[in-house]
């Protein structure tokens, strides 16, 4: 028997998330051993009217396929650009079975790969940031993930669906009222320039005047809950502290501690990772500089699982990404790096706008 | 450790089945359980320079659909699908099942409505097919529900699956090239005869095919195989046709089906059980009713009925007809959505005259008339 959260995720993740309308060609996209909630997506983006078209991966193949020779790597073949161009919606479900799956392969050549799809993902996120297409990327509780949350899945999942409100009796209302208290947070930053986050070792002044803060209220991710925008990169100043260890691509990161100067990260330290965060700065010319700040709002996420896409959504922290900005929030910063950073707000942070306290204790006033 | 024959299985059908060549674009298609297979088709269609591409479905998924969809959703083709159809060089579609009955609760007229949804990709596919410009290759990979239709545990069927694509010869292909030789002194043979008459139990019928194209099929389409095809001509069907198989259609069984045709068309259907849906395909559109082909099963490795027709049109010693959409290069000019097959035991007492000359009794060829087709023995 499926577990009947798997249902009420695809009620949400059609019926909200990707609001399937009749018509809708809607590319259901994600590791084949997901296969209960493939089927109950299926079965909601067919309820709603809309058609869905599966695209179901095999990791082991994806592997494989890395495999071939540079030609045959690179290749990007008709089906390639239908399946990329065809779908009015798309969702891409992350459920790995081994988050290491691709380890066997050299990064290289999965760079090499992602480098030869550019036109596609660019085109793909051209017309998402246009509203042309609908996109949402759904995590999905595996023992892989509970394994890297250093959790049992049965805790893991109870932790996965309590942040998305899976088992509310009405989980949309649910997410509709917190799209509400996030576009009051978003009224309250809009008319902010100079941001000043205070907490325990850490106090940075960023600009955001004149950018546009956005409401990740469930829609392209899911779970969610933050508001985020791009800084003025060239006006950062002040330190920040990590509040959770973190990985990034398969390394793991204890005590970050970064100094900023006229928007550039000046000094840096870790107790764990020192050496790879210097490579990662120095990765590319906006990669020292920040791309977002942004406030976790869901309440419903109280611990870091080492997944930055749960601990940058935890209610009451604030976090900040070395590297690519978003066009849609104003942002100009380029880079290769998107590293989040996140920090703790709860016991005794304070957000001061233009000198005002905005809020306190990771709420807002 | 993965099964040696499986690796077997994969280099067969890229190698021999489908001849791909660098830069081709494969596409395999097959449930997500037949995983094993695909990754070895992958890596072997990497070998031979080919860029595969693989289209895994999964459980419940299909049923899913269906259940909920409405008219409007049952007939919509999706845009990617011709346009795939159109761009790949080669198909290989993996038979394989987590439960054959996965689709006994839908109504069968839903599923008749997305093949008719589909006619355009299909003719697209038999017209590349025809001009030689698409390769394709159907397959099946063992699992438990195949193997509990056709009573058997996993490993018998796994033997049963291999050695019918003689997989447990030391060089298949070979055996298969050898097979293709016999098969198109059959062929030849049977070229130029005008009527085909067939004659068993409860079963007279006779089948115009002059002008027809016979087909040998020799491991390149099917795989297993070992078959030889053609196109009855549209209009002269006649007679009356016992099946010795159930004919089994989306999961669901027609015992005892028993056709009689006139002028070409089914005028009279009856079946033990399963009736609703025999008369349900056959009235699906105009050519449902129609014999789009007429073959000889020829692989005598494979000797039982398994419920799965890509083995049960091969018993060597059989005869198969199907009701619905021709292969034009046998001159089929019957166009349908159905393409559904129905198997007739000729092994004991079976005979078949063409033009009145008996060529085929007991299931063998007259040794006068054509090479004995079983298979190398190990």
């Amino acid at each position: 028997m499926a577990d009947p959260r798997l249902q009420s995720l695809a009620a949400i993740i059609c019926g909200y998330s990707l609001d399937v309308q009749r018509g809708d060609l809607v590319k259901v996209s994600g590791p084949a051993t997901s296969h209960e909630f493939i089927a109950a997506v299926i079965g909601e983006i067919t309820r709603l009217g809309g058609n869905p078209l599966l695209r179901a991966g095999l990791p082991r193949i994806e592997a494989a396929l890395l495999q071939g020779s540079d030609a045959q790597l690179t290749t990007v073949t008709e089906i390639d650009r239908i399946d990329s161009e065809s779908p009015d919606k798309t969702l891409t479900i992350w459920a790995d079975t081994n988050t290491r799956y691709m380890s066997g392969v050299a990064p290289e050549r999965q760079a090499m790969w992602s480098r030869s799809r550019r036109s596609l993902t660019d085109r793909f996120f051209e017309r998402l940031a246009a509203g042309e297409i609908g996109w949402c990327g759904v995590t999905l509780p595996t023992q892989a993930h509970a394994q890297d949350a250093g959790m049992s899945l049965a805790e893991y999942e109870d932790f996965v669906f309590g942040a998305g409100h899976v088992s509310d009796p009405d989980p949309i209302a649910f997410w509709r009222e917190q799209s509400a208290r996030q576009a009051t947070a978003i009224e309250r930053l809009a008319r902010v320039s100079e941001l000043r986050i205070v907490a325990e070792d850490t106090d940075l002044t960023l600009d955001v005047g004149g950018r546009t803060w956005l409401n990740a209220d469930g829609r392209e991710n899911f779970p969610d809950g933050e508001v985020f925008t791009s800084p003025v990169h060239e006006a950062t100043r002040g330190h920040i502290s990590f509040s959770f260890d973190a990985t990034y691509q398969g390394h793991e990161f204890a005590g970050v501690r970064l100094w900023f100067e006229q928007g550039r990260v000046v000094r840096h330290e870790a107790s764990r990772g020192a050496e790879f965060l210097g490579g990662m700065l120095d990765m590319d010319e906006g990669a020292r500089l920040l791309g977002e700040v942004a406030f976790g709002m869901n309440d419903e996420i109280q611990r870091g699982t080492r997944n930055v896409a749960f601990d940058e959504k935890i209610g009451g922290t604030c976090h900040v990404a070395l590297g690519a900005a978003f066009p849609e929030a104003g942002g100009t910063n380029r880079s290769s790096l998107h590293w989040d950073i996140v920090c703790d707000l709860r016991h005794g942070g304070e957000v001061y706008g233009d000198g005002e306290l905005i809020a306190k204790d990771g709420r807002f006033l | 450790m993965i099964d040696p024959r499986i690796q077997g299985l994969a280099r067969v059908i890229c190698e021999y089945s489908l001849d791909l060549k660098p830069d081709q674009l494969v596409l395999i298609e097959g449930p997500a359980l037949a995983e094993p297979l695909m990754l070895e088709m992958v890596k072997a269609a990497l070998s031979l320079g080919a860029i595969p591409r693989v289209r895994p479905s999964t459980a419940g998924a299909q049923a899913a659909f269906l259940e909920r969809a409405d008219d409007d959703q049952l007939a919509f083709l999706a845009p990617t699908m011709l346009a795939e159809m159109a761009a790949i060089d080669a198909r290989i579609a993996i038979h394989a099942a987590w439960n054959t009955r996965e689709l006994s609760s839908v109504d069968p007229s839903k599923i008749a409505a997305t093949q008719s949804a589909r006619r355009p990709v299909l003719d697209l596919y038999m017209r590349r097919s025809a001009e030689g410009t698409l390769r394709w290759c159907v397959t099946a990979f063992p699992c438990d529900a195949f193997a509990q239709d056709a009573d058997m545990s996993l490993d018998a069927y796994e033997d049963f699956v291999y050695r019918a694509g003689w997989l447990h010869l030391a060089d298949p292909v070979a055996a298969w090239r050898e097979f293709a030789g016999k098969l198109q002194q059959v062929v030849e043979k049977l070229s130029g005869f005008r009527e085909m008459r067939v004659v068993s139990e409860h079963t007279d019928i006779t089948l115009g095919v002059a002008g027809r194209r016979w087909i040998p099929c020799h491991g390149d389409r099917n795989f297993p195989d070992g078959e030889v095809f053609t196109a009855p001509i549209e209009t002269e069907t006649r007679g009356d046709v016992r099946f010795s198989y159930p004919a089994i259609f989306g999961g669901r069984e027609v015992d005892d089906v028993r056709l009689r045709f006139e002028g070409g068309r089914v005028v009279k259907s009856e079946a033990a059980a399963g009736g609703d849906l025999l008369r349900e395909m056959l009235a699906m559109d105009e050519g449902a009713s129609i014999l789009g082909e007429f073959a000889i099963g020829a692989n005598y490795a494979v000797d039982r009925y398994s419920k799965q027709i890509l083995f049960d049109e091969k018993i060597g010693g059989t005869c198969h007809m199907a009701v619905g959409a021709g292969y034009p290069e046998s001159g089929s000019t019957n166009t349908s959505a159905l393409h559904w097959d129905m198997v007739c035991d000729l092994r004991s007492g079976g005979e078949i005259h063409a033009d009145g000359e008996l060529i085929y009794r007991d299931g063998r060829f007259l040794p006068e008339f054509a090479p004995d087709l079983a298979p190398p023995a190990v």
